[in-house]
């Protein structure tokens, strides 16, 4: 399978890329055969899956411009900070992508006919001489390329105050949220001029503002809950049917932190930087700066599994803190089974812990390492001395990269990392058995991950 | 000691990330800005706690001949002595007290002012209230008030800018300005108790503070007398600075948008760390005036 990447051209004839190019949004549909990205340019990338197993290049457009809001003399970035797929319910796809501001609806559509044999027009679309029009014809259509287009179908503004964080579509497939810092609005997909706002946070006398949100997320199965976590650390799950105003939450998911690891910092790393339901809609996947917890919705004073991800960091907070890299916000995903989850760490690093035999494996995503249908050897990050030659000291992690986007397909062992401009998909060496493959995955080893070429 | 070096390079790091916000693109971003302002707040919290450990700094003359003054009061000040504290004193240790019931031995100076915090803060708040007769931890708490406004009256104006810039900064993080904020009304030089009175404003507790830990803080709700006070920009720095640091993100948002908005042009010449320095240089020696007795 393709490991494609995002600016091919751009990366391998210079290390340097654009800004705008860097990856900002990685989704999988929701049936795995397409996957869109976002860049901080504003532009998606929809990537499909072809017949071999491998992704390639679908559709690209842009979906966000920069605008000024003159109101209060800021600029906002086009960058896309989400993408969300809806369910596909006819023969075009639709999702939803936003940036600081505005939400975007985008219907993806193929087009492969096209009518020819017009009485009025030529085939260049100029009027034909009607004098010279002797007989009459029937339009027929004849089949064409492949035409993918994007065109825009709705356009959800001037709703938030603050920047937006998150979207999450509800199961009823026809509602879905937005989260800023403050507010969270519940919106139809069909009606962009009004919102209903179902939490808000921001307090009467703004110097008391001590908390602010970071992600939210419907509930995959139940329309009325959602969650959403706080700078805080809390993650809080409400219930949208006790009230219309969701201030009130139904449950609070929230550790006591251990006072022995008290510093400046305690405060930053406890912000919960992403909120992943599992599939089964049991438990709840949180991701803090320095560990990923899961939560089982029935028990709210701890978590039931806390994996580290990259726990050698907490003597170099003060460091992280200078260079703002403590304020990184890592996502987290779940496999299709719920059995091993994964999130992003530093110097192209990801992690996967397999929740059943608490393995886990440190991969690395990166151009050197990534040869094609080469198995990725596992990393390791060594405080102390090397003990192995591969491993890497904590000393020598490059922080500038960093993977803060990772996407798991709902039902494969397929998975989409983004490496600031890069976009790495890798296959499970056993996938092409489907499921069985998944399940014997678990069961023997941990997962072993291949990049596969295009054919 | 280390660990105030290092708060107080963290505090002059905040400091930067704070105003180089202003001029990050797609404006400035309420979650980063909070947590920075916590860490601020946490790290100046180590670095006053210092002087109450009775740590004594290079004391700078100009502001120790006023503390002088108050020196004799200040030895005769025992618990639950009626003298006045220096104010300052009351409120950084207001600030940066942890939960009276594990006072420092050598905090006994500031137990007093720290038993009462709740009631003081919100009783100074008003100016009327400092001339009311109260108990004794009030009365102390509000003539120190009167004493800190001396002393922070004499402080340079080239701070201002900052102050008002920092202001600017996140006024524009509050798209509604609709944020009753006696900040901007701090240090009113023709209000001294008002100026002070921010400063003692605090948050409700809702930890319990570990003991020794300097980074626990016990938080008051502020009372609604501040968000009746005056907001009008005012021409003392000091009192800007100790609002700022006051409580976390309380100091650096204005409902007066068109003041600071006037002055942020004045002082974007300056740069993060032009800023810093001068901040903390202003905030020295009103610390080590403190420590003076």
């Amino acid at each position: 399978m393709l490991s494609p990447v995002l600016c091919s051209e751009l990366s391998a004839l210079e290390p340097e890329y654009t800004e705008a190019d860097v990856i900002s949004a990685v989704e999988f549909s929701q049936s795995g055969e397409f996957l869109a990205t976002g860049d901080k340019g504003g532009r998606v990338v929809i990537f499909q899956r072809e017949p071999q197993g491998e992704y390639n290049v679908y559709s690209t457009f842009q979906s966000h411009e920069p605008e000024f809001d003159y109101l209060k003399s800021l600029e906002i970035e086009e960058k896309i900070n989400k993408i969300r797929w809806l369910p596909q319910l006819n023969s075009a796809h639709f999702l939803l992508t936003t940036n600081d501001k505005t939400i975007k609806l985008w219907k993806v559509s193929e087009r492969d006919k096209r009518p020819e044999g017009y009485n009025l027009k030529d085939e260049e679309g100029r009027m034909k001489d009607i004098s010279k029009i002797t007989s009459l014809q029937v339009p027929v259509l004849r089949p064409m390329d492949l035409l993918v287009e994007a065109s825009l179908r709705r356009v959800f503004a001037n709703a938030h105050a603050y920047h937006i964080n998150s979207i999450s579509i509800n199961s009823d497939c026809e509602t879905y949220l937005s989260a800023d810092d403050l507010r969270i609005n519940l919106w139809n997909l069909d009606i962009t001029d009004r919102s209903f706002n179902i939490v808000d946070l921001k307090p009467e006398n703004m110097e008391e503002l001590s908390e602010v949100i970071t992600v939210a997320e419907f509930h995959p199965h139940h329309c009325h809950l959602m969650a959403f976590s706080s700078s805080t650390g809390t993650t809080r799950l409400c219930d949208m049917r006790s009230r219309a105003l969701c201030d009130q939450h139904a449950k609070l998911f929230e550790e006591a932190v251990d006072p022995a690891n008290r510093s400046f910092f305690s405060e930053i790393i406890s912000s919960v930087s992403d909120v992943k339901f599992s599939h089964s809609g049991r438990y709840l996947l949180t991701r803090d700066y320095l560990s990923a917890k899961v939560w089982d919705l029935n028990m709210e004073n701890k978590p039931i599994e806390t994996y580290q991800v990259h726990d050698y960091l907490r003597s170099k907070l003060c460091t992280l803190y200078e260079s703002d890299c403590i304020f990184d916000k890592f996502e987290c995903a779940w496999n299709g089974t719920d059995s091993v989850i994964m999130t992003g760490a530093y110097n192209n690093f990801f992690r996967m812990f397999d929740r059943a035999s608490r393995r886990d494996v440190t991969l690395e995503a990166s151009r050197e390492v990534c040869k094609r249908r080469a198995v990725l050897r596992p990393r390791r990050v060594c405080v102390g001395r090397k003990k192995r030659e591969s491993d890497v000291s904590v000393d020598s992690l490059d922080f500038r990269k960093k993977i803060l986007h990772t996407a798991w397909h709902p039902t494969d062992n397929i998975i989409a990392i983004a490496a600031s401009n890069n976009l790495y998909i890798f296959q499970d060496r056993h996938s092409h058995h489907g499921h069985h493959a998944g399940h014997r995955l678990e069961q023997d080893r941990p997962p072993q991950l291949q990049d596969v070429p295009p054919q | 000691m280390e660990y105030k070096v290092e708060a107080h390079r963290i505090m002059s790091i905040s400091l930067g990330k704070i105003y180089n916000s202003r001029v990050q693109r797609g404006g400035i971003k309420l979650h980063k800005n909070l947590l920075v302002s916590l860490v601020l707040r946490s790290a100046r919290q180590v670095y006053l706690s210092d002087y109450y450990g009775g740590v004594c700094l290079n004391a700078q003359h100009v502001e120790a001949k006023e503390w002088e003054l108050m020196d004799g009061d200040q030895e005769k000040l025992i618990p639950a002595s009626e003298e006045s504290l220096p104010s300052t004193t009351a409120c950084d240790q207001t600030e940066a007290a942890e939960v009276p019931e594990a006072p420092q031995p050598e905090e006994t100076d500031s137990s007093l002012a720290v038993e009462g915090p709740e009631d003081p803060c919100e009783a100074v708040e008003g100016p009327e209230d400092t001339s009311s007769t109260e108990p004794q931890a009030e009365q102390e708490s509000s003539s120190s008030v009167d004493s800190t406004c001396d002393v922070s009256v004499p402080s340079p104006v080239v701070s201002e800018p900052q102050c008002e810039a920092k202001q600017a900064t996140v006024s524009s993080l509050d798209c509604e300005t609709d944020a009753n904020l006696a900040m901007s009304a701090e240090g009113n030089s023709h209000q001294p108790p008002k100026a002070h009175s921010c400063s003692n404003r605090k948050r409700s507790a809702e930890k319990k503070a570990s003991h020794g830990s300097p980074v626990k803080r016990t938080k008051v709700t502020s009372s609604n007398a501040d968000e009746e006070e005056a907001e009008e920009m005012d021409t003392s720095n000091v009192s800007n600075l100790i609002t700022i640091f006051g409580s976390s993100f309380s100091g650096l948002l204005s409902k007066d948008n068109s003041e600071p908005e006037a002055e942020t042009d004045e002082s974007d010449s300056g740069s993060g760390q032009i800023c810093c320095d001068q901040m903390l240089k202003n905030l020295n020696p009103w610390n080590t005036a403190i420590v003076a007795f």
